[in-house]
């Protein structure tokens, strides 16, 4: 009857359903109990699409080249799942990247396998680096990351758009303030239609800015939030005078807000919408691919007085190893793998980044990539400087995040908004 | 009680638990002690891979100083404020449209009903591929009525509303559940109220509306402490890349939610993200009984037929 | 008791005395009226089915297309290479795969244990009836904030994150809820059969099996639906627990996908319409209980 049938659809829904427990239990319990054969060690990166495909070649080539250890690359976007992933004892990965600033925040945490031992081993010299893309890399005497790939930020221009204003690339920070006044355009009703300086992040702009104009965020020790330095305010305050307030931040607001999607065929600067524009290395290899018809230029970031120029902001691009990895030695071999020559070069052209190695800075394999030489040079230049790996370092760029938005936005004073982030890093 | 009854009701007392026992082990292991040790973890300085450190008051106290906490808060209060009437209105308004005497009643349900079950990822990038300011269907047809084209996730102004249109879209499971609920008024009380004379408008403010108020209450109560914890929706509307949390601009769209989850896992505040919890938590509990209080004064019961 | 249920779901199809009408005398409707019906009927509906409508357009189109202002919901020319490079870029029957088996593991642990407290709370008479039903409805009411570090934290030293663990075991002990529901349906099963076996010497057990559950089975259909679409559904739990990609859920796979410089809004849209569809067979199919289970469900 039906009590009946339907016991005995329950109990065999039952059955099948256990079973599908086991199974799903036996499928995700059991991962390659040490078994005779290399070593599995586990690769997470934040990168994914093509640049994860050049990835996955080099470690391809490091699987070949050896039989000892197998890396196995993963794709896995979340920084916040890297360190939830580091926290517990079954860690699901053994090597992995992330951006020099995370480095001592994460390291005073003992969260990062100390380096220098496995450095030794691996016998990694310390001294082909390029000294600015150190400086990130230590936390309290030792090595905790090693960089990959570093990044430099330079001024791009669109040719077509100065010749046509009949306007020189700037050398200065007032010429670039007047060039931006001849490349801004408003239509009739006062709404932007083109501007002279465009803004793909706010962070990364006002930083570089700062220390442009001979700034510093994080104090002349480095290990210090000083975010209302008065040259970091000017700088500020330069941007604001000439921008913000001559146009309008709501107009600025509206005009950012119509735009297309960086990097791709409706990028800004790539359809004429953005004179110039402060931004990375990447940008050499992405324009060719994307825009190949846009006539631009690269020059120095502007300087505010001479022993100023050169000045650029550094960030690198690091591996490290987990604390609570199970094969730190074998994730070493594969770490001093990735910084070598050959490896760090596939990498590094595939992604458009700099290497980090003084030796590959004037290699002949980035002389095909447009303009590459502006920003390998500016990582030579003494005034290319990074933010500070510190412990405070996520609350304090999440910060200055909020009050450079507030700046842009017309909201706060460049003073007040800086303030701001002084008082709450002091009662961090 | 006789000595039989007395053991009669201890037998009973020993069956009841047996069968809630699950229910029982499962709230001492995974609501009792949470609290209970979030309460502790409040108190405490913790990055989640160091020992905690006892700190007393000061998450509390740096909370009261935290303009990021309170923006959350504040957002949070809006949402809930402006959220849950709008669901209550619309959901009714809408019940009585589904009740219409159309064909095909059964399908309608299910279309308004439809967007509950989509995963909130599939909902949340699709609004922002709705409200894009370019691109978007919304300021399009904002646009073709003449009506003004918010530039919905970039101004700081429009980005609450932005959350509000995304958790109005999946308000169908509230829309039937009135639906239900206008079906089980009695006939009779309408038509007696139409002989006095009373118009669409008193029949709803003197029939209808105290003949649902139950379950009126019932929806407030869960809206309500539904948009205290709103997480997903502004979470995936302001995300940028992976490697960032955001607000929104200007901060106008960080819930109260976001914040603690920010605070736990990305700046590892973990002990400062307990002290937030236990805010919300104490908030959620005084709304509920100012509200379950209050409906003493217009909550109807038992004019419902059994 | 068992009657009125039936009644209940007839009445949802095919309104005999539909409440909330006009009366007879009035029903002389003229056409104009029936029209006006209809298209307020379809504004409303279409105002929620529209995005879906713009996921699938835009999960068929071109990138030009894509991208080009105003915005038209007919693709210019028909595509089926977004859906390409989803399966490409993601594993999709992968994530298929393990959402099923937590939802598949949710579903069952619900089974085992919401009944049986449903059953506790509303066929037993004992003293903590009352109490443990104000308790079950308390903890409905927890912001899920509160628990989730110390959880975390519980697993972590279980060594349990990064499995689907966390995600399934929860439901092993009850989902309140449910629990709820099943209650209020229990609540009209006649307690004369229930007394008849009591009397004959059956166990509680046997009376709750062989008797109660099968007199259940339209609510436990209801309850086994919600609980899949929760788990299915489920957002934050799989994104602070499942650290490896490859157990990621079809919701976190979508999360994942839109991380990078760009986010390519054609295969986002197309991976959209794969995740959403399951959800949607399932209830085309099940939409009498769906519908129906909220309703009985809510009704205090």
């Amino acid at each position: 009857m039906e009590s009946r049938m339907f016991r005995r659809r329950t109990a065999l829904r039952a059955v099948a359903l256990t079973s599908v427990a086991v199974a799903a239990v036996a499928l995700t319990g059991c991962s390659g109990a040490g078994d005779s054969g290399p070593t599995k060690i586990t690769f997470s990166y934040l990168w994914g699409g093509e640049e994860a495909k050049a990835l996955e070649k080099v470690i391809a080539d490091f699987n070949a080249s050896q039989k000892e250890i197998k890396v196995v690359g993963v794709s896995s976007p979340d920084m916040q799942k890297q360190l939830t992933s580091m926290s517990s004892s079954n860690g699901s990965f053994d090597i992995s990247d992330n951006f020099g600033n995370a480095v001592g925040s994460w390291a005073s945490k003992g969260i990062l396998a100390p380096l220098d031992d496995y450095l030794k081993t691996e016998k990694v010299d310390m001294g082909a680096f390029a000294p600015a893309s150190l400086d990130q890399m230590k936390y309290e005497g030792k090595t905790y990351a090693l960089p990959i790939a570093v990044h430099t930020q330079q001024l791009m221009y669109n040719k077509d758009l100065l010749d046509k204003a009949g306007v020189q690339p700037p050398t200065t920070m007032d010429e670039l303030a007047a060039a931006i006044k001849k490349l801004t355009v408003t239509d009739a009703s006062g709404a932007i239609t083109q501007i002279g300086l465009g803004n793909p992040s706010t962070s990364t702009l006002f930083t570089t800015l700062g220390y442009a104009f001979g700034g510093t965020w994080d104090g002349k020790d480095g290990k210090t939030p000083t975010p209302a330095d008065p040259k970091n305010v000017e700088a500020l305050d330069w941007y604001t005078k000439t921008l913000t307030d001559a146009y309008g931040a709501d107009k600025i607001s509206s005009f950012t807000s119509g735009l297309g999607q960086y990097m791709s065929a409706q990028d800004p600067f790539y359809t004429g919408k953005e004179a110039m524009v402060i931004d990375g290395e990447w940008q050499a290899v992405n324009i060719p691919k994307v825009a190949p018809n846009l006539n631009w230029g690269v020059v120095d970031i502007p300087a505010v007085s001479s022993d100023l120029a050169g000045s650029t902001q550094v960030s690198t691009s690091t591996l490290f190893i987990p604390n609570n990895s199970k094969h730190k030695a074998e994730a070493a071999k594969f770490l001093a793998y990735m910084v070598g020559d050959k490896p760090m070069t596939d990498f590094t052209l595939a992604l458009g980044n700099l290497p980090s190695k003084t030796s590959l800075l004037s290699d002949s394999a980035y002389d095909a990539i447009p303009h590459f030489d502006a920003w390998l040079n500016a990582l030579k230049s003494p005034n290319a400087k990074s933010l500070s790996s510190q412990p405070y370092s996520a609350q304090y760029s999440t910060d200055l995040g909020t009050a450079f938005d507030d700046v842009v936005r017309g909201v706060a004073t460049p003073e007040k908004a800086m303030q701001s982030v002084a008082d709450k890093a002091k009662s961090c | 009680m006789t000595p039989t009854a007395k053991r009669g009701a201890r037998r009973q007392t020993l069956l009841g638990l047996a069968f809630a026992s699950p229910f029982i082990v499962g709230a001492a292991v995974f609501i009792v002690w949470p609290v209970l040790a979030s309460a502790g973890y409040s108190f405490t300085d913790f990055n989640l891979f160091q020992a905690p450190k006892w700190v007393g008051l000061d998450n509390y106290a740096h909370m009261l100083q935290d303009s990021t906490f309170w923006k959350a808060l504040w957002n949070t209060l809006f949402l809930t404020v402006t959220g849950v009437p709008l669901t209550i209105i619309i959901s009714i308004v809408g019940a009585h449209f589904l009740n219409l005497p159309v064909r095909g009643q059964p399908l309608y349900r299910a279309l308004v009903y439809l967007p509950t079950i989509v995963p909130v990822v599939v909902g949340g990038y699709l609004w922002r591929w709705l409200l894009n300011t370019q691109y978007g269907f919304v300021d399009y047809f904002l646009g073709l009525l003449h009506l003004p084209q918010p530039e919905w996730l970039e101004q700081p102004d429009w980005g609450k509303p932005a959350i509000l249109l995304m958790c109005l879209w999946t308000i169908g499971g509230t829309m039937i559940i009135y639906l239900a609920a206008i079906k089980d008024v009695p006939g009779e009380l309408y038509e007696a109220a139409e002989l006095d004379g009373a118009g669409w408008w008193g029949r709803f403010r003197y029939i209808t509306w105290p003949t649902i108020s139950p379950v009126t209450l019932f929806q407030i109560i869960v809206t309500v402490i539904a948009y205290l914890q709103i997480f997903a929706q502004p979470y995936l509307l302001t995300q940028t890349r992976l490697n960032e949390t955001s607000g929104g601009p200007g901060q106008s769209m960080i819930s109260y939610a976001m914040y603690l989850y920010q605070n736990a896992f990305v700046f590892l505040k973990m002990g400062y993200a307990s002290a937030m919890a236990w805010v919300l938590f104490l908030l959620t509990l005084i709304i509920t009984l100012l509200l379950l209080w209050s409906s003493k004064k217009w909550v109807h019961y038992g004019s419902e037929r059994d | 008791m068992v009657l009125n249920a039936t009644e209940e779901r007839q009445s949802e199809t095919a309104p005999t005395r539909p409440a909330g009408e006009r009366s007879s005398r009035l029903r002389r409707r003229r056409p104009g009226r029936t029209a006006g019906r209809y298209v307020l009927v379809w504004v409303l509906t279409l105002l929620f089915v529209f995005p879906f409508l713009a996921m699938l357009s835009t999960a068929f189109k071109l990138p030009a297309d894509i991208f080009s202002a105003p915005p038209s919901l007919w693709p210019k020319e028909w595509t089926l290479a977004n859906f390409a490079a989803v399966f490409e870029e993601i594993p999709f029957w992968q994530y298929l795969w393990n959402t099923i088996v937590i939802a598949a593991l949710s579903v069952l642990g619900m089974l085992i244990a919401s009944p049986l407290v449903a059953y506790s709370l509303s066929k037993i008479g004992w003293r903590g009836q009352r109490p443990l039903l104000v308790i079950v409805m308390a903890t409905m009411m927890l912001p899920p904030q509160v628990t989730m570090i110390p959880l975390f934290l519980m697993w972590n030293g279980l060594e349990a994150t990064n499995t689907i663990i966390p995600l399934v075991a929860p439901a092993f002990f009850g989902t309140p809820f449910l629990i709820f529901m099943l209650r209020q349906f229990l609540m009209s099963v006649p307690n004369e059969l229930l007394q008849a076996a009591r009397i004959d010497g059956a166990s509680e057990f046997r009376i709750y099996w062989s008797i109660v559950l099968p007199q259940a089975r339209p609510a436990l259909i209801t309850a086994v639906i919600f609980q899949f679409v929760w788990a299915w559904t489920d957002f934050l739990n799989p994104l602070i627990y499942l650290n490896d990609s490859s157990k990621y859920t079809l919701a976190i796979g979508l999360y994942s996908f839109f991380g990078e410089h760009n986010v390519e809004w054609g295969p986002l849209m197309a991976a959209s319409v794969l995740f959403t569809i399951p959800a949607l067979a399932l209830f085309v199919v099940f939409q009498r209980y769906f519908v129906g289970g909220i309703s009985a469900g809510a009704l205090k």
